[in-house]
């Protein structure tokens, strides 16, 4: 998995490309994460336009960063998760944690 | 009721599409995943039912590997793809591990359960495939998609 971070207005914006899966992907992402937290970023955005499956894993893993930053103060919010992501977010009870936007802009915007 | 598949008739009216023995360790994961991703397509099977299938069995094989194997790469992990004349999909995934109860599994959509990093494969399994049974006490899962 390719796995981009840059700054956008008050947050982390988090680039994804590829299957957010158990092993090197995950574990990627766990670690940028972690590293973006360390470095007092709590607001953080995840772009998943690209990832066409997440499995129960990576669902696991923005749960729990999702509960992570809001104890922060921040947040984990999520763009343009594919069709079947959603699906499986919403299967395993998780979907409405998250606040979903269709673009980076709206989710910097919802940070403000 | 669609055919069982037993190892006293691997064969019935099941046509059998991929049978490997890898080493259980992710990287193997990825290469059956990829072997049914191909079959799928060859069998025009249509995209919502593709990744439907792929993640359950990238699930399946997960457990097997990190559960059943506890990531031993010098133990192996089976997976068996079938089909039956109407086009069902038949896959088994098995371990040489200890077993588990699958009764026994916490339902991972209770609310103190929500933002657990973990638990939630069994259950997706079952809400992503149409029969799924578990069997030599848990060290075998048969997974049907109609």
């Amino acid at each position: 998995m390719d796995i981009n971070v840059r700054k956008r207005g008050s947050a982390q914006l988090i680039q994804l490309r590829g299957a957010l899966r158990m092993g090197p992907a995950v574990d990627g992402l766990r670690q940028t994460i972690e590293e973006t937290l360390g470095n007092g970023d709590t607001r953080l955005i995840l772009n998943l336009a690209e990832v066409p499956m997440i499995d129960s894993s990576g669902i696991g893993l923005v749960v729990r960063f999702l509960a992570s930053t809001k104890q922060r103060g921040g947040n984990l919010k999520l763009v343009q998760p594919s069709k079947f992501a959603i699906q499986t977010l919403r299967l395993v009870g998780v979907l409405n944690l998250f606040e979903i936007f269709d673009n980076d802009d709206a989710a910097i915007a919802s940070f403000t | 009721m669609p055919a069982d598949l037993t190892d006293n008739n691997p064969g019935g009216d099941l046509s059998e599409l991929l049978n490997l023995t890898v080493p259980a360790d992710l990287n193997s994961v990825d290469t059956i995943t990829d072997a049914i991703a191909a079959n799928l397509e060859s069998l025009q099977v249509p995209e919502q039912k593709r990744l439907e299938i792929g993640l359950a069995v990238q699930e399946a094989l997960v457990n097997a590997v990190v559960h059943g194997c506890k990531g031993d790469p010098s133990k192996h992990v089976t997976c068996r793809m079938d089909v039956d004349p109407s086009g069902r999909i038949l896959i088994m995934v098995s371990d040489p591990g200890p077993g588990f109860d699958v009764e026994r599994l916490p339902d991972p959509k209770q609310p103190e359960r929500t933002h657990h990093d973990h638990g939630r494969g069994v259950y997706l399994i079952r809400q992503l495939m149409d029969d799924v049974r578990f069997e030599r006490g848990g060290r075998q899962i048969r997974m049907w998609k109609y």
